[in-house]
Parts: C-alpha cells; structure tokens; sequence
C-alpha cells in the first residue's frame, strides 16, 4: 500500500535534450495513473525515471514520502511489465516468476506457494514448466503480469503492455489488467499511446506532450473539459474539430461573453449535426460519407481553405456526398487561446 | 520430384567441385597417413615394409610423446580458458562503451590479422632474454626470465602468445552475442533485485552459451593445429621439449627426422583424440548450452 509523489521531475539527455520537464505529479494509493501521449512525448523515459532505469536529472521521486532518486531499481521496491515483456528465454515460467523472489532470498517453500497462488490467479499454472518461446502472446503476457504480480511490490508499472497483442485479445487482457489491479489494490502506473486504452483502464489521466504533462484529471473530465487544445485534440475518437476565428467577436454562434480577437474554437463531432442547405450555424458541403455500422461519420467542407469538419451520425442517417447542406451546433463550443490555453 | 530423378547425373556435378576438393585435399592425405602409419620407409623414400601396429606402439610409449600429449593439454587448455575469458571480459566492457565504440573495436580485432609466426616473432622480441622490454622490466622486479632455458617460462611465452591472437577472435563473437541479448532483460533482472554480478551469471551468461560453447570447439582446435607456427618461431618446440605439442612432434618427427611411419601413427592418433573430444564435448557440455 503506497503513494507515489514525483515533484519538479526533469530529464536531460546529454545536456541539452529535455525528455521530461517539470512533472509534478501525487498518485494516491491503490490508483491506477495511465499516463498517455504521441510517441516521444517522454512517457517512456518518465516510466523509466520512476523504475531507476534511468538517473533523474533534477526533482524528486518518493515512494511513501521517501525520496529513492539515488536508490538502485531493486530498491525502490516495484515491479514492471515491458512491451516486449522481457522474459527470461532459457527459464521455464516458474523460474521467470521466482527470479525476483530467489534474488530476495525469500525461502523456497514460500517461493513455491506465491508462484502456484500467483499462477493460479492468471490462470497459467498448467504452463509453469513451459519456457517462453513455447508459449502464445497472450500466454506470455500473462506470465509477465505473473512475474511482476508474484513479488507483492509497492508500485506496478506498465509499458505499453499489450500494444504487441492482436485486437481482441488486447481487450481481454486490458479488463484483465482493471480488474487485477483493483482486486490487489497496487498503486500503478501504466503507459500507452492507445486512447482508448487510457480512458478505459485509468482512475486518472496523465496527458503528455513535449515532456511536459498537458493535463491530469479522470478521463471524463478530460474529455468534457480539455485543459489545453492538444488535449482536446488527442482525446476522443474521432478527434474534435477545431475552427480557427480571426475575430471570434463576430462570429455569430459564439455566446455574446466571448472575448475578441483570434481564437481556435473546438467542437466534437457528436455535437454537430446536419441540417437543410442555407440552414444552421455553419454553410458547407458534404465531401465524403464513411459508413461505420453503428455510425456514419460525414466529412464536411465549410470554405476551399477550411479543414474538414467530421460530424457524426447515428448508422442508419446515410446523407449523399457532393451536396451543400448546413451545420448546426447542439453541444458544448471549447474555446482556446492563441497558445492554445482553455478559455473558461 | 520426378523432374529431379529424371536428371540423375546433374547433382553430382553440381557438387563435383566440392567433393573433389574433400577428396584431394584431405581424404587422400587422411588415407596416405592412415595407411603409411603401418608401415615404415627408409630415409629416402626408396622402399617401404609393412609392421602392423608397431608404430603405434611405438609412439604411445615413447616418453617424449606422453609428455608432448601432457604439454598439449596444458596448452590447449590454457589456451582456450585464457582466451576466452579474457575476451568475454573485453566484450563485456567494450558492450558498455558508446563513445568510440567502433575505434575500440576495430583495434581489439587487429591481433587476428597478424600471422601466427609474425605474432609469434613480435611476442620473441617482447621476451627476449638480453633485449626484451618484458623480461628488462620482469628482471628489475626480481623475476630471470629465459624462456630459451626455463622450460616453464617457455611454456608460459607461447600460451600468452597464442592467447593474445586467438583473444580477438573470441571478442568479436562474444561481442555479437552481448548485443543480441534484449537490454529489457537486463533491465528487468535489475528490477527484479539482482546485482550486476547476478546479473551477468544468471541472464548474460546463460543466454551467451551457444557463442560460448562454440568457442569452446574452435578455441580448442585452434590450440590444437593452429598454434604450430607460433611454436616454431618462439621456442621451436624447446628448451628440452617443453613446448613441444602433439602438432608440433609431429612435424619434427616426419619432416625433419624423416620417420613418415611414426608421424603418421602419431596424426592418426591426434585425429582421434581431437574427434573424442570434440565428441565429448557435444555429448556433455553442451547439454548445458541454453539454445532459445
């Protein structure tokens, strides 16, 4: 049972490659973080500042209020999940999941039974004599959540841990994980690029960027209030359309209250829909239909310059393409600043 | 498969070449040297006369042939441990270094493009007696180095020689292995509480044995055939035969005393000896090699 607290957390590579910048970040005990974000945005390396796998440039780490920047990974009491899961090739399953414990000097009798227990518990004790190339991906996977799982550890860490599964078995095991996690109650941190993913798994959201942390927050507050235009952008599928104003004060489905000047407005595409040519908020031209089954997603162009705008349908509305039609807004506008900040 | 059987003679060509080569070069001598093993010939190869097996009575006890079977296995020995692991040390470092890691390797490889009797000569110079920079620096510390009196010195002069060039062949394979191994193995052995030193034996270790134990085969021929000219040019097989290896007698004894006979006993039974041991070698130790 332990928290986690990363205060002011930077890594620098050679001087002058910043990898993570100023982290600032409390993890509650029992919480799942999932800490998400394009590829190197540096949730990788703070996966790796945390574990001891790499040397924390400036800041603190402190695993229940005690600081463990210089302690060595062994130390630091955690344990992690790799992408490649990074069994031990020449040892059996068993072997892979009492290494930690023999390098513990834990005695044998006891090794025996948090293995078998363990092993029980994911279901992979018919596989403990097996080395790991005999065995499946998902198989493998589950051994790597066995090893990491085995050693009652402090903090869980996930490195993209299923990014290397097929589709449905990535799902299977992402409720696996949920619900392994919350059954043990271990503080975890869990790193992917896969929104859904993240929105799925987490108790809160660590959105990434650039090294810094964009925003933190459970994933329905990310998604409804959007700290930062990158966030908005990055969470939700399909993202959410944004319209850039050169005079936000003239533009006539904003509220009144609206400041002037150039600001970027952000509309998810669940909140447009489409109404008779010459009608609605917004004039434009039906480009394309992507029928989805449950849904129909239709690209629309407003101006030649514009970007298109994605409004999504309900599956059985299957307007035809080439048509002009309007737009109209029936949710929430975000509103952005030139820097890309939320507008309250 | 019926194209295949309707061309009975076109594989046989295609491997005409090959098997030529194996026949000429060594079926042909291996039959020559099992057969002249039965006989001896007189000192100008005019007559030969058929004596059974008593060449290779002969040989097993002469006192000289058992002591160059001991200094063979001392050497081959020495050898193929000193080598190998001073190049896994060497790999292992240079495996860390990233800064001019090519430059560093490139000169670590150089010792196994130098020939063996130059390598032999440039080691000669290093240890020699009167002018040597080794034995002058071994001399102030006390230590009378003359390999051309000291049986053991002599000894000890062309297993470093023969370590030194066999090294950079090892280093290169063990080199390749290192960096075959996943760095998240590595990393995960370390989260899981194991310290470099466990590290190295329990996952490096294990997972270099296929590049070890092919090392193992090679380093021990190479001690076995490879070394000659190193031999011949520091020692020549002296001082009193104490660097005299089974290669090395048999050399001395066909193509300088001219007893084809003997020394053809004496290369059938090196043959043999060299095919146990490799045998018991596949048979035993590599049981142990973790093949994933």
């Amino acid at each position: 049972m332990s928290t986690l607290t990363l205060e002011r957390l930077n890594k620098t590579y050679g001087g002058n490659v910043q990898a993570v910048r100023g982290v600032d970040l409390d993890i509650a005990d029992g919480e799942l973080i999932v800490v998400v974000g394009p590829s190197g945005c540096g949730k990788s390396t703070l996966l790796r500042l945390i574990a001891g796998l790499e040397e924390i440039s400036d800041g603190e780490l402190c695993i229940d209020g005690q600081r463990v920047n210089d302690s060595e990974p062994a130390g630091r009491d955690i344990a992690m999940v790799f992408q490649n899961y990074a069994l031990y090739p020449h040892m059996s399953v068993y072997d892979n999941m009492a290494y930690s414990l023999k390098n513990r000097r834990t005695p044998k009798e006891e090794i025996r039974r948090r293995v078998t227990e363990t092993a029980r518990l994911l279901a992979i004790d018919d596989l403990l004599e097996r080395r790991p190339r005999q065995l499946s991906g998902g198989q493998r996977q589950r051994v790597a959540m066995g090893r990491a799982v085995v050693r009652q550890p402090k903090v869980f860490l996930f490195d993209e841990p299923l990014s290397n599964l097929d589709a449905s078995l990535r799902v299977q095991m992402r409720q696996e994980i949920r619900r392994l996690q919350k059954r043990l109650g271990v503080t975890s941190v869990y790193v992917t690029h896969d929104q859904v993913e993240a929105m799925t798994l987490a108790d809160r959201l660590v959105v990434m960027n650039g090294g810094r942390i964009e925003q933190i927050g459970t994933p329905m507050t990310l998604f409804n209030q959007p700290a930062t235009r990158f966030v908005a952008g990055f969470i939700g599928s399909p993202a959410m359309n944004f319209i850039d104003l050169a005079h936000a004060e003239q533009t006539p489905w904003l509220p009144a209250s609206t400041p002037g000047g150039a600001l970027t407005a952000g509309i998810r595409p669940e909140h447009l829909q489409l109404v008779t040519a010459g009608s609605g908020d917004l004039p434009g031209r039906i480009e394309m239909v992507e029928p989805l089954g449950s849904e129909s997603l239709v690209h629309v162009r407003l101006g030649e310059h514009d970007p298109l705008l994605v409004v999504r349908l309900s599956g059985d509305e299957l307007p035809a393409a080439e048509q002009p039609t309007g737009v109209a807004i029936n949710g929430p506008v975000h509103l952005f600043d030139s820097d890309g900040r939320r507008l309250p | 498969m019926a194209t295949f059987q309707r061309h009975r003679a076109f594989p046989w060509l295609l491997l005409l070449p090959q098997l030529a080569i194996v026949a000429i070069f060594f079926f042909w001598p291996a039959f020559q040297a099992l057969r002249r093993s039965f006989y001896v010939q007189d000192a100008f190869g005019l007559g030969e006369r058929f004596v059974g097996l008593s060449n290779y009575v002969a040989v097993l006890t002469s006192a000289l042939w058992q002591q160059a079977l001991v200094n063979t296995l001392l050497f081959s020995a020495s050898v193929a441990l000193g080598a190998m692991s001073i190049a896994l040390l060497l790999a292992t470092l240079a495996d860390r270094v990233l800064r001019g890691a090519k430059g560093y390797r490139t000169l670590l490889i150089w010792p196994y493009a130098v020939a063996p009797a130059a390598a032999g000569v440039l080691w000669l110079f290093l240890f020699d007696p009167s002018l040597g920079i080794i034995s002058r620096a071994l001399g102030s510390l006390g230590i009378h180095w003359n390999q051309r009196l000291n049986g053991g010195q002599a000894m000890l002069l062309v297993i470093i020689a023969s370590v030194w060039q066999q090294m950079s062949y090892n280093f290169i394979f063990f080199l390749a292995g290192l960096q075959s191994i996943p760095a998240s193995l590595l990393e995960s052995a370390a989260i899981d509480g194991a310290g470099p030193w466990r590290r190295f034996w329990t996952i490096t270790f294990p997972l270099l044995s296929p590049t070890t134990f092919f090392l193992l085969v090679m380093n021990t021929i190479y001690a076995f055939f490879e070394t000659f000219g190193t031999i011949d040019t520091t020692t020549g097989g002296g001082p009193n035969n104490a660097t005299t290896t089974l290669v090395y007698k048999i050399y001395q004894d066909g193509i300088v005393g001219l007893d084809l006979g003997g020394s053809s006993a004496q290369s059938v039974i090196l043959m043999v000896l060299v095919g146990l041991l490799t045998l018991i070698q596949f048979r035993y130790v590599e049981r142990r090699v973790q093949y994933y």
